[in-house]
C-alpha cells in the first residue's frame, strides 16, 4: 500500500509538470503585451507596456519565461487578484474554506443519498420506489442549478423565513471577526464552533449550510443513482447472486454484502471525480446564496480577465483532481479485494 | 443504532426549522448592494460606492441642508461662510472658516485648523489621473490639475496649492484667484473630507513640505497610503473591509454630535437580485440596492417603504476614440479586418451616430426604467441651470445602417467587425442599454459582432482610465449643481470622461472654460447651451439614462432624506433610527 501512495505521489509530480506546461503553453498563445496587461494596475503603467515586457521577460524564449514562471509558483508567489484586492494566495486561503464547509457536508450527502437510492431501486425495480427514484433523477440531473437553487431560496427562505444566505449572523461574524476568545483553527465555522466550545455558532453556520448543501444533493446526486441503479440491476442478473438466492442466502447479505460492493465500483469512480468537481466551487449555488467561495472568485475572474487568479486556479485544481484519484484508487482496494494495489 | 442516528437527524432538523432566519439585529443597520468599493483614502476616491464610506467616516467643513442643493449647514466648520457675516470677501476671492474645537478624531487626536489645511493640500498635490481633485484645483488655482496635457507638473502648481489655503489662529482661509460660484459645493463633497494630519504622515502619507510635493503627485492606483484604512472626526469608524464582500462600520463613541441610533452598519456586497430582494423582505437588510425594473416587485412587497429621488445624474455610453490596443481583449485583432476594430473606431463620427441611432429608447424608458428614468439628451442633465432640451438619436435602423456604411469610407460595412461594450456588475439598467445596443447594431449586418462583459465596479473605475474599453457606459452624480460638473466631466478634454474617451475639441474646450470662468448668467447660458447643441452634433456619446433612484427601506428605518445630489450609495446613517 506504502509503495503505492508513494509511486503515486511520484506520478504527481510528473502529472504537474505536464499540467504547467498545458497551461503555460496556453498563455503563451497570448502576445507579450496581452500577458504583460495582467501587471497593469494603474493608467501610468499602461503607458509602460514594452517596459512591463522587458521586466517580467514576456520577450524571452519559451523554455526561459516557463522557468521564470514556474520557480515563483514553487514560492507560492502566483500573482494578484484583482477580483480579490489581495494576492492569488490570500484571496485562495479566503476563499477556500468556505468552499471545502459547503462541499464537506455535501460531498457525504451526495454519495450516500446517491448509493442508497440507486440500491433500493436495483433491487425493486419498476416498484414504485424505483419509478420515483427514476423521475426525481430526471428532474434533479436536467433541473439547471440557478433555477432549482432559485426556487429553494424562495420557499424556504422566501416564504417560510428560514435558511437565510451568507455564511454565518452577522452578530456572529463580527464575534468570530473580532473576538480574541475565538480561536480559527480550520476556518470552518461548524468544526471551529465545536473547537471552540461554541456550539451556537456550529449550529447557526448549519443553519446557513442547508439550502445548499440540499441544492447540491439533489442536482448531483442524481447521476451517482442511476449509476448505482444500473449497477445493482447488472449484478443482480449474475450466476453468484442467482446461486446464492438458491441456496437460500439472507436477501439482505445478498443485495447489501455481495451484489452492492460489486455495484460500487463505477460509483466511486464517478463519485471521487465529482467531488473533485465540487471543489472548484459551484458558480450558481455561491451565487445565489452568497456564499463567496473559489466558485465564486473564479466566475468573476474569468469574466474580469484575472489571468493570474485563472491559471493558478488550473494548476490548484490539476492537483484535486491527482489527489481524488489517488483516494478512489485506495477505495477500490478495500471495497474489491481483488484488486491489487501493488 | 439507527433509531438513535433518525433521532438526532430529526432533532437538528426541527432545530433547523424553528430557530429563526437572521432578522438583523435591532442596533446593526444592514445594507445589501453590488457596488464594490477600490479606495476609501478621500483624495483619490470619486464612486458612489465609497462616496457613502466615507460620507459617514468622514467629515467636512459643511454639508447640504436636508434635501436641499442650495443651502448648506455647518459641520466642521462654526457657521457656514456668506458675504453678510463676512466669511465671504466683497470680491469673492477669499473664503473664511472658523473651526469648530474640541472634536476628536477616531484615533483620539483633537481637530486643528492645520489637519484642515493639510487635508485639502494634500488631496490637491495628490491629484490621482482620473480623481476629484480637479474640482477644487480649479478652483483654488485656476487650473483643472496639477499636469498639462502631456502629464508633465505645471511649473509653480504646488506653490499655488500651497498659497491657496491658509491657516489664520482658528480660521481657515481659502483664496481663490477668480470667484468661484460652485465653491460650497465642492467643500461639501468627500474629497473635502478632513483628516488628522499627524496620522496621516505617520502613515507615509505627503509629509506637508513644499520640497517634496512632487514625490507625492499621482500616486499609482491601489497603491494610495490611507487606501484601506481611515481616520476621520465621524459618527462611524471603519471596523472592518473584506473587498467585494463587506464593509462594517461601527459607531465612533467620542463622536462630538448626537450619538448615532445604530451601533454598527454592514454594508454587504450580493450581486443576485432575487437574493437581495429576499434580504429585504427577511429583514435581514433595512435598504437595497434596487433597479428601476424590479421596483414593482418591491412595491408590492409589505414593510416596506419606497422613497423615489430624481436625481441630479446622468449616465451614458461612453465612445472611446483612442483606445489602448496594448494586450486589449476587446478589439480583438485591433484591426478593421473583420476579427476585431483599430483603436480609432470611435473616432469616425459615422460609427458613433450609426451606435446612437441603436437604442430603442420607447422600450428603454418604459420597460427598462418602468418609467423612472428621464432620457436628457445631453450631460447637462433636467433640473440643471441652463437645461435646454436636446433630441435624441431616433431609434432608426435605416438610418444607423446609412451611418456605418458611410464609416470608414464603407470598409466599416464591407468587413465587419468584432468589439465589445463593457457596463459594471449588477446594474441592470446599463446592461439592458448594452443589450440592445448590441443587438440592433448586430442586425444590421451579419458582419458584425459585439459582445457584453461585465466588471465589477471597482476595477471597472481602474480600467476605463486605461482606454481600456472600447465602450463603456457609466453614469456622473453631481458633486455641485452646476452644469460645468457635468459637461467639464463628459466633454473636456481633461474632464474625466472627456479625458478618457480621448475626445479633444478646441471650441468645446474654450466653450466649457468660459461658462466657468463668467459670473455673467447669460454668457454661462449661451456657452452651455453651445455645448450641449455640440454633444448632440458630434455624437460625442449616447445617453442612456437619468435615473430616480428608488430606496427601499424597511418600514422600520425612519430618519432617512433623500436628495437630488446623492446615488443610491449614499446614506448618512447618522440620521437613521430603527421605530
Amino acid at each position: 500500500m506504502a509503495t503505492f501512495i508513494t509511486r503515486r505521489l511520484i506520478l504527481l509530480i510528473f502529472v504537474m509538470f505536464g499540467v504547467s506546461l498545458l497551461i503555460f503553453g496556453l498563455m503563451m498563445t497570448f502576445s507579450p503585451e496581452r500577458r504583460a496587461m495582467a501587471f497593469v494596475s494603474t493608467p501610468q503603467m499602461a503607458k509602460d507596456i514594452p517596459l512591463l515586457i522587458k521586466k517580467y521577460g514576456f520577450d524571452q524564449p519559451f523554455y526561459a519565461q516557463y522557468y521564470t514562471w514556474i520557480k515563483e509558483v514553487s514560492h507560492l508567489n502566483l500573482g494578484y487578484s484583482l477580483v480579490a484586492s489581495r494576492s492569488v494566495m490570500e484571496a485562495f486561503l479566503y476563499y477556500f474554506p468556505i468552499t471545502l464547509e459547503l462541499n464537506l457536508y455535501a460531498a457525504p450527502c451526495i454519495i450516500l443519498f446517491g448509493i442508497w437510492m440507486g440500491t433500493i431501486a436495483g433491487t425493486k425495480p419498476n416498484s414504485f420506489f424505483d419509478h420515483f427514484s427514476r423521475i426525481f433523477s430526471i428532474i434533479g440531473w436536467s433541473l439547471p442549478t440557478f433555477l432549482f437553487a432559485l426556487v429553494l431560496i424562495m420557499i424556504f427562505y422566501g416564504y417560510f423565513s428560514l435558511f437565510p444566505p451568507g455564511v454565518l449572523s452577522d452578530e456572529l461574524t463580527m464575534f468570530v471577526r473580532n473576538s480574541d476568545d475565538f480561536v480559527r483553527y480550520t476556518h470552518l465555522y461548524t468544526i471551529d464552533g465545536i473547537l471552540n466550545g461554541r456550539l451556537d455558532i456550529t449550529l447557526n453556520a448549519f443553519k446557513y449550510l442547508f439550502l445548499p448543501v440540499l441544492t447540491e444533493t439533489i442536482v448531483i446526486c442524481a447521476l451517482l443513482m442511476r449509476v448505482m441503479r444500473s449497477g445493482m440491476l447488472e449484478e443482480m442478473s449474475k450466476d453468484y447472486i442467482i446461486t446464492a438466492k438458491a441456496k437460500g442466502a439472507d436477501k439482505k447479505t445478498i443485495y447489501l454484502k455481495h451484489a452492492r460492493r460489486n455495484a460500487l465500483i463505477p460509483v466511486i469512480t464517478i463519485a471521487g471525480q465529482l467531488v473533485a468537481m465540487l471543489m472548484e466551487g459551484s458558480i450558481a449555488v455561491e451565487i445565489i446564496f452568497n456564499r463567496q467561495g473559489i466558485g465564486w472568485w473564479m466566475a468573476s475572474s474569468a469574466t474580469q480577465l484575472d489571468m493570474p487568479v485563472l491559471m493558478s486556479m488550473c494548476l490548484v485544481m490539476a492537483v484535486i483532481f491527482v489527489l481524488s484519484n489517488l483516494v478512489v484508487d485506495l477505495i477500490y482496494a478495500y471495497i474489491d479485494p481483488r484488486i491489487r494495489l501493488s | 443504532m439507527k433509531k438513535l442516528f433518525i433521532f438526532l437527524a430529526a432533532a437538528f432538523l426541527c432545530f433547523m426549522l424553528i430557530a429563526p432566519a437572521n432578522a438583523a439585529s435591532k442596533d446593526t443597520f444592514v445594507k445589501a448592494t453590488y457596488g464594490t468599493v477600490r479606495t476609501i483614502d478621500p483624495a483619490t476616491a470619486y464612486d458612489v460606492s465609497s462616496g457613502m464610506k466615507l460620507y459617514n467616516i468622514y467629515e467636512r467643513l459643511v454639508a447640504f441642508d436636508g434635501a436641499s442643493t442650495e443651502n448648506f449647514i455647518p459641520e466642521l466648520a462654526v457657521e457656514v461662510p456668506t458675504v453678510a457675516n463676512g466669511g465671504i470677501s466683497k470680491d469673492g476671492k477669499n473664503y473664511r472658516f472658523k473651526i469648530k474645537k474640541g472634536i476628536k478624531f477616531h484615533n483620539g487626536a483633537t481637530l486643528t485648523p492645520e489637519d484642515v489645511e493639510y487635508s485639502f493640500e494634500r488631496g490637491m498635490i495628490m491629484d490621482q489621473a482620473g480623481g476629484p481633485q480637479w474640482m477644487i484645483l480649479e478652483a483654488l488655482t485656476g487650473k483643472g490639475g496639477t499636469r498639462d496635457g502631456d502629464d508633465k507638473v505645471i511649473d509653480g502648481i504646488f506653490e499655488k496649492i500651497m498659497a491657496a489655503v491658509d491657516v489664520d489662529g482658528d480660521d481657515v482661509v481659502f483664496h481663490l484667484p477668480v470667484p468661484y460660484p460652485p465653491l460650497m459645493g465642492i467643500i461639501q463633497y468627500t474629497s473635502s473630507s478632513i483628516i488628522n494630519k499627524k496620522w496621516a504622515i505617520a502613515n507615509k502619507c505627503w509629509d506637508g513640505k513644499l520640497a517634496t510635493a512632487a514625490k507625492y503627485n499621482n500616486p499609482d492606483f491601489n497603491k494610495e497610503p490611507l487606501l484601506k484604512i481611515a481616520n476621520g472626526t465621524g459618527p462611524y469608524t471603519l471596523k472592518e473591509w473584506i473587498p467585494s464582500n463587506q464593509f462594517v462600520f461601527e459607531r465612533f463613541e467620542g463622536y462630538w454630535g448626537k450619538t448615532p441610533y445604530f451601533k454598527n452598519a454592514i454594508v454587504k456586497y450580493v450581486p443576485e437580485w432575487t437574493t437581495r430582494k429576499l434580504m429585504l423582505q427577511n429583514g435581514d437588510a433595512d435598504v437595497v440596492d434596487l433597479d428601476s425594473m424590479y421596483v414593482e416587485e418591491v412595491e408590492a412587497m409589505e414593510g416596506i417603504t419606497v422613497y423615489k429621488i430624481p436625481q441630479l445624474s446622468y449616465s451614458a455610453a461612453i465612445f472611446c476614440q483612442k483606445i489602448n490596443p496594448a494586450g486589449n481583449p476587446d478589439i480583438g485583432s485591433g484591426k478593421l479586418d473583420g476579427n476585431g476594430i483599430p483603436p480609432n473606431f470611435f473616432s469616425d463620427i459615422h460609427v458613433r451616430k450609426a451606435f446612437s441611432h441603436s437604442i430603442d429608447w420607447k422600450a428603454m424608458k418604459e420597460d427598462v426604467g418602468m418609467g423612472l428614468i428621464d432620457l436628457p439628451g445631453s450631460p447637462n442633465c433636467i433640473g440643471l441651470p441652463y437645461y435646454k432640451e436636446i433630441p435624441l438619436y431616433s431609434f432608426d435602423a435605416k438610418k444607423a445602417e446609412a451611418e456605418m456604411k458611410q464609416a470608414f469610407g464603407g470598409e466599416v460595412w464591407e468587413k465587419g467587425f468584432k468589439m465589445t461594450i463593457t457596463h459594471n456588475t449588477g446594474n441592470a439598467l446599463r446592461e439592458a442599454a448594452a443589450n440592445m445596443m448590441a443587438e440592433n447594431i448586430m442586425a444590421l449586418n451579419p458582419k458584425f459582432q459585439i459582445e457584453i462583459r461585465n466588471v465589477a465596479w471597482k476595477d471597472y473605475t481602474v480600467k476605463y482610465r486605461q482606454f481600456a474599453y472600447p465602450v463603456f457606459i457609466i453614469g456622473w452624480g453631481a458633486d455641485y449643481p452646476d452644469p460645468h460638473n457635468f459637461l467639464y466631466t463628459f466633454m473636456h478634454s481633461n474632464g474625466v470622461y472627456g479625458k478618457y474617451s480621448g475626445f479633444k475639441n478646441a471650441e468645446v474646450d474654450a466653450l466649457c472654460d468660459a461658462g466657468i470662468q463668467n459670473v455673467e448668467p447669460e454668457k454661462r447660458r449661451a456657452a452651455y447651451s453651445k455645448l450641449q447643441d455640440l454633444w448632440h452634433e458630434l455624437a460625442v456619446g449616447n445617453t442612456v439614462y437619468q435615473q430616480t433612484v428608488v430606496k427601499p427601506f424597511r418600514s422600520d428605518i425612519k430618519g432617512f432624506v433623500g436628495n437630488p445630489m446623492f446615488d443610491d450609495d449614499h446614506e448618512y446613517l447618522k440620521n437613521l433610527y430603527r421605530e
